[in-house]
């Protein structure tokens, strides 16, 4: 029996051997699994061999697509890329989006699986005709955007579709996005992963339409979400863009600056989404079929422009100290260009700034708060692995333990991966969002922030029933991300559940019920903590950086509030009650059981922090000035 | 003393503008017995000796005492109006007005005639904007005004970095007017209802008390929406969230749609309020203090 929405198969490219193999993907997995990253993440846990090296050939890097996408239903484009994280050693689950997405579905394929490591730089090329490895030397060094060029001009087909790594990905930064079409699967490091593998690109032309099983049901579905899409409830994101979070987070005393120092910022005003809007405003953009489009282009005094997202905004600005706008635009380009994190870039070179400033960091090229021309040098230095670059390219955690002096207590991470910026001590219910996400300290994957801007908890205070709270959000957003459906539509559903599942059933034809579906999310989630518990997660990976536990607020209207680590053990016990784990955080074999999940498999001896990376030869570079 | 060179002793009414979100002539919206125009003409002349009103070619006005000019040409803009104005008005400086204020605050026009010497425009700065359809102007600038009108600048902004232009200031305009009820104008019939039930709960004697004030600040799509990052309303006794809604609905008839319920009695889905950066709250039963801080931004924090 055909099932609808989905192909039923993977493709599977082993570098290695530079062979392919076309694999099926059972029904179940897919009903079980859902798409985008709860089918990344069951790919991961089985391609993965416990206790991978997150840049060894052997870890697979795994691109899903999704049932909804290719459906034409307003923000559904999109995909994941689920692998080893080579910043954390946990999972890595990134999405993007846009037209690279639609190509993934057109391809004929529900996942694409790439293992191993080429001995040249390579492009895989996967079209009607097959699968094709082509060489990719002359495209070493080049930015992302210049390889889809590239790529697509050499193939010449318009509706080739790259998505590729910067030069930040081929010197194993270990922040290194994937891209495609100016947008990133950017955290975790993904694109290390990618660059470890001698794979440069990922281009891909393909015309195999999936069929829904109600078209008529799934067009009327599209209308009202479309329709919806452009209420108040997305205003935000259609009239200002994620930069509007900037002059709020800084009026309630959750906007971190100076490395997490401050929860407020002097030039907020400067820096705001609005004053950018009203006198830099370039350009709105969107993802491929979408209605909202919350991309905000602005001008740069060069005379060019640049796509600005709130957290690129806080991370290259307040938490730098930088106040000067075009200087924030400038870091935004140059991490775009080399294909960086710009979260974890910002809160990597914030951390070798207060430890510059500590005097634990002599070699720190000129890096203070504030300072925007060493930020500006920094940068390519990070994607060029030379001078101090190299010992950021690690990110904040491995720098902090390479260089010791106690300044692992200033780096800003959680499980390795940098803090967004939204500040724990007064998100309180954010908080503990950071300390148990899987990938470690992430606004994406789930949104708990949502409760303490809801009204319904006291975002100061610690109150239960935070867990519960939390655990709702984490499976809510693995339900979005697995379906796949952009989480800025997620507040236009009356009953989400109820509607998506409907939704998936009128494209799978699957008799889908919201019950199934609350389940399939909590079995994604699960399976992630599931994974890090294999490659060695311990209970102290759950946890906050030891400022958010010691330090209280410095300034701004929750100036004085305070987290305490009592405070957060309270929470990470409610939360392990709520989601029916063992007291100690990990994952029972009941509720394994429960959920489907596979038994508990040996636990990988070595720790993500203690594990070394094999020597990797860092490939020949061209266009890069060594230095 | 005042000399002659420095007295404000004409009144200039713009009565031509476009109506056409309001559907009918503002001029003649009418406030109890009398049409608008009426109205304002009656306050301003208690000022100023000299009225004169600028009309557009065939609109229809009542009988007024003053002295009517037409437009040369269908509607010009601010600018064309004030030149028409300027050139039939018989003293050395004029205020100048557009007619749908329902709301003049005497006290402050004979104040902003005050601040003339020295200046050749006086011009209120309110909440980040400037008013310069409630301003003095010095009949010597009509040559530079008709300069603009021929080169189709038709703000009278422009005007206002060639002149010594006293821009007042928030502060000295609020110990006058402290809600800047004078700069209320009406471009919609919601805007008619809410001015007509203000004007006559004042007129009535009935209208509650001002027990203090409340500084609302606007976030994202509000601000950028209104054109201003913060207002000051005027509360009621025991007020409540509301109240505050309702009084921002009169202030920012912008936000009514986007941001404010048609109704301007709730916030649209994926609007929230904060009271001074603390609790967020929706329910407009929760009371607001003096002195309070409304902050009224986007519920969704997703970036
Ligand atoms: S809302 Fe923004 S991120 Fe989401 S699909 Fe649309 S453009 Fe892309």
């Amino acid at each position: 029996m055909t099932v609808h929405g989905f192909h039923g198969r993977l493709l599977h490219v082993d570098l290695d051997s530079g062979r392919h193999q076309w694999r099926e993907i059972g029904a179940d997995r897919l009903r079980a699994f859902v798409g985008g990253i709860g089918l990344g993440t069951s790919l991961l846990y089985d391609f993965a061999p416990p206790g991978v090296e997150p840049l060894a050939p052997e870890n697979p890097l795994v691109f899903a697509s999704a049932p909804l996408a290719g459906t034409g239903l307003t923000t559904t484009a999109k995909y994941a890329v689920v692998t080893k994280s080579p910043l954390t050693g946990f999972i890595a689950d990134s999405l993007s989006s846009s037209f690279f997405a639609l190509a993934l579905k057109a391809v004929g394929v529900d996942a694409l699986v790439v293992t191993g490591r080429a001995p040249e730089p390579l492009c895989l090329f996967v079209g009607d005709g097959g699968v094709e490895l082509r060489d990719a030397r002359h495209l070493w060094g080049k930015s992302a955007a210049d390889t889809e060029n590239a790529v697509r001009a050499e193939l010449e087909g318009a509706a080739v579709r790259v998505a590729a790594v910067g030069p930040a990905g081929e010197n194993l930064v270990r922040f290194a996005t994937i891209s495609n079409e100016g947008r990133h699967a950017g955290r975790g490091g993904v694109g290390a992963v990618m660059g470890s593998k001698n794979l440069k690109a990922i281009a891909l032309c393909g015309g195999k339409q999936v069929a829904v099983a109600d078209p008529e049901g799934v067009a009327a579905a599209a209308a009202s979400l479309r329709r919806r899409s452009l209420g108040t409830h997305t205003a935000k994101y259609r009239e200002v863009g994620t930069v509007a979070n900037l002059a709020v987070f800084d009026r309630l005393g959750a906007l971190p600056a100076r490395n997490f120092q401050q929860p407020t910022f002097d030039a907020a005003d400067e820096l705001s989404g609005e004053s950018l809007t009203e006198t830099s405003f370039s350009r709105r953009n969107g993802c491929a079929s979408c209605t909202i489009r919350c991309e905000r282009l602005f001008r740069a005094s060069s005379g060019g422009e640049q796509r600005m997202e709130y957290e690129t905004l806080f991370a290259l600005g307040p938490l730098c100290g930088l106040e000067d706008r075009e200087a924030v635009l400038e870091a935004a380009r140059l991490c775009d260009a080399y294909g960086l994190d710009s979260i974890s870039t910002g809160g990597t070179l914030a951390w070798a700034m207060e430890c510059a400033e500590r005097g634990l960091l002599p070699e720190a090229g000129g890096l203070r708060f504030g300072a925007a021309e060493a930020v500006l040098d920094a940068i390519p230095a990070i994607a060029e692995r030379r001078g101090v670059g190299d010992l950021l390219a690690e990110g904040s955690r491995r720098a902090a333990l390479a260089l010791g002096r106690g300044s692992l207590d200033w780096a800003m991470q959680v499980k390795g991966l940098e803090l967004p910026g939204y500040e724990p001590r007064s998100l309180k219910t954010m908080a503990l969002g950071l300390a148990v996400s899987p990938r470690g300290a992430c606004h994406n994957r789930s949104g708990a922030y949502e409760a303490d801007f809801s009204g319904k908890v006291d975002r100061l205070d610690s109150a239960p029933p935070r867990g519960a709270l939390v655990a709702a959000s984490e499976d809510f957003g693995a339900a979005l991300d697995s379906l796949i459906v952009c989480k800025f539509l997620r507040n236009c559903f009356q009953d989400f559940y109820a509607e998506a599942a409907d939704l998936l059933a009128k494209v799978t034809g699957w008799d889908y019920s919201a019950a199934e579906l609350r389940l399939a999310a909590e079995r994604i989630h699960t399976l992630k903590r599931c994974f890090n518990e294999r490659e060695g997660w311990r209970p102290e990976d759950d946890g906050l950086p030891p400022r958010v536990l010691t330090e209280s607020l410095a300034a701004g209207v929750a100036q004085g509030t305070r987290l305490t680590r009592d405070e957060l053990r309270e929470m990470l016990r409610d939360y392990y009650q709520a989601r029916g784990w063992r007291e100690d955080g990990r994952v029972s074999e009941a509720k394994r059981k429960a959920l489907g999940l596979p038994a508990k498999q040996a636990v990988s001896k070595l720790h993500p922090r203690e594990a070394t990376a094999p020597e990797i030869v860092i490939p020949a570079k061209a266009g890069i000035q060594a230095g | 003393m005042t000399g002659e060179r420095d007295r404000v002793g004409s009144a200039i009414i713009l009565a031509g503008g476009k109506s056409s979100r309001m559907g009918r002539p503002k001029a003649m919206l009418s406030f109890g017995e009398e049409p608008l125009v009426k109205l304002v003409i009656r306050g301003l002349a208690t000022l100023f000796p000299d009225i004169v009103v600028v009309a557009a070619p065939g609109q229809e006005l009542p009988e007024l005492p003053v002295t009517l000019v037409r437009d040369e040409v269908a509607y010009q803009g601010p600018v064309g109006g004030l030149c028409y104005g300027l050139r039939e008005c018989r003293s050395a400086a004029a205020f100048v007005t557009s007619c749908d204020v329902p709301f003049l605050s005497l006290p402050l026009v004979s104040h902003l005639a005050a601040r003339l010497p020295g200046h050749d425009v006086v011009v209120p700065h309110w909440e980040g904007r400037l008013q310069p359809l409630h301003a003095v102007y010095r009949r010597s600038v009509l040559p530079l005004l008709e300069r603009q009108l021929e080169r189709g600048e038709l703000r009278p902004v422009f005007l206002f970095d060639k002149v010594r232009t006293l821009k007042l200031e928030e502060d000295e305009i609020r110990a006058l007017d402290p809600d800047g009820w004078s700069f209320f104008n009406m471009n919609t019939p919601d805007d008619y209802e809410c001015a007509l039930a203000r004007w006559r709960a004042a007129t009535d004697g009935a209208a509650r008390p001002a027990a203090g004030r409340c500084e609302v600040e606007l976030f994202g799509v509000a601000r950028l929406r209104a054109r201003t990052s913060r207002v000051s309303v005027e509360l009621p006794e025991s007020a409540t969230l509301a109240h505050v809604w309702s009084a921002l609905a009169r202030k920012l008839p912008v936000l009514v749609g986007p941001v404010l319920t048609e109704a301007a009695d709730g916030l649209t889905a994926g609007h929230v309020c904060n009271l001074n950066g603390r609790d967020f709250v929706r329910d407009g039963g929760r009371r607001v203090a003096p002195g309070d801080r409304v902050l009224l931004m986007s519920s969704d924090a997703g970036g």
